[in-house]
């Protein structure tokens, strides 16, 4: 039940972001489920025990496909999927925590949370790499017909 | 002979509109390329960077030409890349002729954001929304939401007056932060950093952070660093917004209603 709430919330706050960045009304749904889906699979993740860092890869990677599966499907650009989704895993609780235990003078913390918002970024930044390590004649299945202004 | 000149012209056009809504820097190449080899011109050269298109064809020949174009760092606007991109498609497999190219051209660059209230409307449900699943409670959500209304009303104010992207970001963190601790004299049971939390996910550099590694990914480092830089400065204002705020709280008022 927990999931269920979690995800269409997570659906709701990814299109509101989606029309702020001008999503086009056809795609703004698509965007909403990639971003809640990968907001669900963090949240399963580490609701299971798993540190935020490698669940965050994962919920990236399979944002990164999940774009790209769109994006040939949609014949639109993945970046319009994979801009949108990307904002419930950005580390905006990170930056506040590490701001704040600055200023609490707590120097532990304050070191512990600014490496973890680090950690987490290029925890990010690994998922959507190894998500478009993956050849791109592998998601033409999905297209009507081949094209070459793909991903 | 002008043709080349309008090819060129045409699809540095478009390119340079792709780039300023926000498109990664391989698509932008990629679209003009595309678009000149569907016109037949074999010798070009296209060179983009984050803020500039430099581009040629047929150097050496009669109808040698040149573009290029300055860029500024604009506003994200996805309609419009999906707009350019179907119409680059159009182009290539000449679907489209080149006098409905520019008027095509124009429509995708006039295309409306949304209407403000609704991005306002949108902004305040974003921030409640997010506020809710990073582990606040619907009360938290209800106070982010009169939050993230009139936070998106003042980033409204700031783009009108031009304010630099540095302040932008400071002064809506310090507005988050100052008013997530005025509500607190309600005197409700609030989590005070839930409420910010939800409300600077649309100040949090994840278009920027995911652009530049899109660049560095497809090896236009130099572009992929102006993007970064973009991403850790942006952070860097939220949180010292963030410190700013705490700190003249605690000064004025000991502090000690701070978790």
């Amino acid at each position: 039940m927990t999931c269920v709430i979690q995800l269409v919330v997570a659906v709701f706050a990814t299109i509101s972001f989606a029309v702020i960045f001008s999503v086009p009304r056809r795609d703004l749904i698509l965007c909403g489920i990639s971003g809640g889906l990968t907001w669900l699979v963090y949240f399963v993740l580490t609701a299971n025990g798993m540190g935020n860092v490698f669940a965050s890869l994962i919920a990236t990677f399979i944002l990164t496909i999940m774009a790209r599966v769109l994006a040939v499907t949609r014949k639109n650009p993945a970046t319009v999927y994979l801009l949108t989704g990307i904002f419930p895993l950005v580390p905006g609780a990170g930056i506040y925590y590490t701001a704040y235990y600055l200023i609490q003078n707590d120097r532990d913390m304050f070191g512990r949370t600014g490496l973890n918002t680090f950690e987490v970024a290029a925890a990010i930044v690994f998922g959507i790499i190894f998500g478009f390590s993956i050849p791109q004649r592998l998601f033409n299945y999905f297209g009507s017909k081949k094209d070459s202004l793909g991903s | 002979m002008a043709y080349t000149r309008e090819i060129l012209t045409l699809s540095v056009e478009i390119g340079d509109a792709m780039l300023r809504s926000g498109a990664e820097i391989y698509r932008v190449e990629d679209t003009v390329i595309h678009i000149l080899q569907a016109y037949e011109i074999e010798e070009f050269d296209v060179y983009v960077l984050s803020n500039g298109i430099f581009a040629s064809a047929n150097e050496g020949q009669e109808d040698a030409c040149s573009v290029i174009r300055h860029v500024p760092l604009a506003p994200v606007h996805l309609g419009k890349v999906s707009a350019l991109n179907q119409l680059a498609r159009d182009i290539c497999s000449h679907d489209c002729s080149l006098v409905d190219a520019w008027v095509r051209l124009e429509e995708c660059k006039n295309i409306p954001e949304y209407p403000r209230l609704l991005q306002d409307f949108c902004c305040a449900l974003g921030s409640a929304t997010f506020c809710y699943i990073f582990g606040g409670h619907v009360i938290d959500a209800l106070f982010a939401f009169v939050i993230g209304f009139f936070e998106k009303e003042l980033l409204f104010f700031f783009a009108r007056n031009k304010w630099s992207s540095v302040l932008k970001n400071l002064f809506a963190s310090v507005f988050v932060t100052l008013s997530s601790i005025l509500v607190l004299f309600t005197g409700l049971p609030l989590q005070q950093d839930k409420i910010v939390i939800g409300s600077i996910m649309i100040l949090v550099p994840g278009i920027a952070l995911t652009t530049s590694i899109r660049d560095v990914y497809n090896g236009d480092y130099l572009s992929g660093t102006i993007h970064l830089i973009d991403a850790l400065l942006t952070a860097a204002c939220i949180a010292a917004g963030v410190c700013i705020s705490l700190f003249i709280c605690q000064e004025l008022m000991g502090g000690g209603f701070l978790l």
